[in-house]
């Protein structure tokens, strides 16, 4: 009896276990995601920079494939006001997934925690017994 | 209070912290440092990078052309020229080109140059955070190496703390701290006696321009001395304090009257829980003024005369007054008196307490 139930215990820990490691998995790809749009928050950022400070005349390319397309100054300027916004606004979500994916891994720890706990206890008692 | 030993405990610092404990995260941090160390490496590259660029673009369009190898493919060269050498195509980032003169060119990399700066000091600051981290974890190794053990103990609020730095300087912060210490530890109520003499010292010194109060206070005495109806009383005490001053060069008088002027402070500061005081403030305003007279009287001999005083301390010993106070108290239940012998009383008490 109790050693069935030291087994389904095992398993549920396992369980447990695989999903914690999962959603650090997780956890991570969302920081090296972060991290990336942050790079890019930052280039963008300097690119906006320099584009306000050229003169209206000047003549700005983009870089489409292997071809240099020539770009209006004011059109440039917009679309990279354009990639910002988009950028923050992925940046938020991200944070709030992680916040999300890290409670989720802390409640996740909690759980294990006591089971790993009861699993000790029952093995403790059968040892007795 | 003053006296009460407080509960703590000591452990070894390497049950605390094991030692591969203590290499593992000290480790991690050499690794982190490594990594930032790598980062400013690259940083700096960067940097060294765009000032030949700078350079190189400065120098360009000193002449019309220039006679170059163009590279073709990997590792092959033809020979070709440079024209317009003021128009510079430049990458402003997310594949975004701008057409530039020479010296745009060279503003747009001093800028870049400027946000490279900032990152190398971030960087920098951040590896010295980290050294400063893995220094600690090396002391604590090298602690736990030595065996050095770790004392805690339960911090208590204590009252008569709070009412010294209250009622005095902040001089005396210093001396209270050290009573702090003596109560910790019971060898160093030693080292607390003699905080207390420097805080004495002190005293003296403040007290020395407080003559002005003690003649203020001395006018009292004139009217409640008939009162009292016991001339003996005052010069008992006279000769009591001075016994102290023998002890302790002068203090006991001087702390004696601060105990006087702030005595609710005193019955909370000095363990003074002596219950005479206490209800010596309860009973109110005429009591605190017969305390006042007696106070009065007390220091009416140090601002007159200490030499005086002193040989009749001389002439004196400590238990002879000691119980003709107690007897006068007795043989007159005059409040004064009372008052009077055991607001005395605490002081050798207090004195006892330091010892």
């Amino acid at each position: 009896m109790s050693s069935i139930n030291i087994r389904d215990l095992q398993r549920e820990l396992e369980n447990k276990a695989n999903d914690l490691s999962k959603l650090q998995k997780d956890i991570a790809k969302n920081h090296q995601v972060r991290k990336k749009y942050t790079i890019q928050l930052g280039e963008n950022e300097l690119v906006l920079k320099e584009l306000d400070l050229l003169k209206e005349d000047a003549n700005v390319y983009k870089l489409i494939g292997p071809v240099l397309v020539k770009q209006d100054l004011a059109e440039a300027n917009a679309n990279v006001r354009k990639r910002i916004e988009y950028i923050s606004a992925e940046l938020k979500r991200l944070d709030a997934t992680v916040q999300d994916l890290e409670e989720k891994q802390k409640s996740k720890q909690e759980t294990i925690m006591k089971l790993q706990q009861k699993a000790q206890s029952l093995q403790a008692g059968k040892g007795k017994a | 209070m003053g006296t009460s030993r407080r509960k703590g405990s000591v452990v070894p610092l390497g049950s605390q912290f094991p030692l591969e404990e203590i290499h593992k995260a000290s480790k991690r941090v050499q690794d982190a440092i490594t990594d930032k160390n790598n980062e400013l490496h690259r940083l700096q590259t960067f940097l060294s990078d765009n000032n030949n660029l700078v350079n190189l673009v400065q120098k360009l369009p000193e002449q019309l052309s220039h006679d170059v190898m163009v590279p073709f493919g990997k590792a092959a060269f033809f020979p070709g020229r440079l024209i317009h050498t003021n128009e510079f195509l430049v990458l402003l980032g997310e594949g975004y080109y701008a057409d530039r003169t020479s010296k745009q060119t060279v503003e747009i990399l001093q800028r870049r140059g400027k946000t490279l700066d900032s990152q190398v000091d971030s960087i920098q600051a951040m590896i010295k955070d980290l050294e400063a981290e893995a220094s600690l974890f090396n002391a604590t190794a090298s602690e736990v190496e030595d065996g050095i053990v770790e004392i805690m103990e339960e911090y208590v609020e204590n009252g008569s703390d709070d009412g010294e730095s209250e009622s005095e300087s902040p001089m005396e912060d210093a001396p209270s701290c050290g009573n702090d210490t003596a109560t910790k530890v019971e060898y160093a109520s030693l080292l607390s006696k003699m905080d207390e003499l420097e805080k004495q010292e002190e005293l003296d010194a403040q007290n020395g321009d407080s003559s002005e109060e003690t003649t203020v206070d001395f006018d009292h005495s004139p009217y409640q001395r008939p009162v009292d109806n016991n001339p003996q009383n005052p010069e008992d005490i006279n000769q009591a304090t001075p016994l102290d001053r023998v002890a302790n060069n002068n203090y006991f008088a001087n702390d004696l009257r601060k105990k006087h002027n702030h005595q609710e402070d005193i019955a909370d500061q000095l363990n003074f829980a002596s219950l005479a005081v206490q209800s010596q403030v309860r009973e109110g305003k005429n009591l605190s003024q017969n305390v006042k007279s007696v106070d009065a009287s007390l220091k009416h001999p140090i601002s007159q005369a200490a030499s005086a005083s002193k040989i009749e301390a001389f002439t004196g010993s400590i238990v002879e007054h000691a119980e003709n106070l107690q007897t006068s108290s007795r043989e007159q239940s005059s409040t004064s008196q009372v008052s009077g012998s055991q607001s005395l009383k605490p002081v050798s008490r207090f004195k006892m307490q330091r010892r």
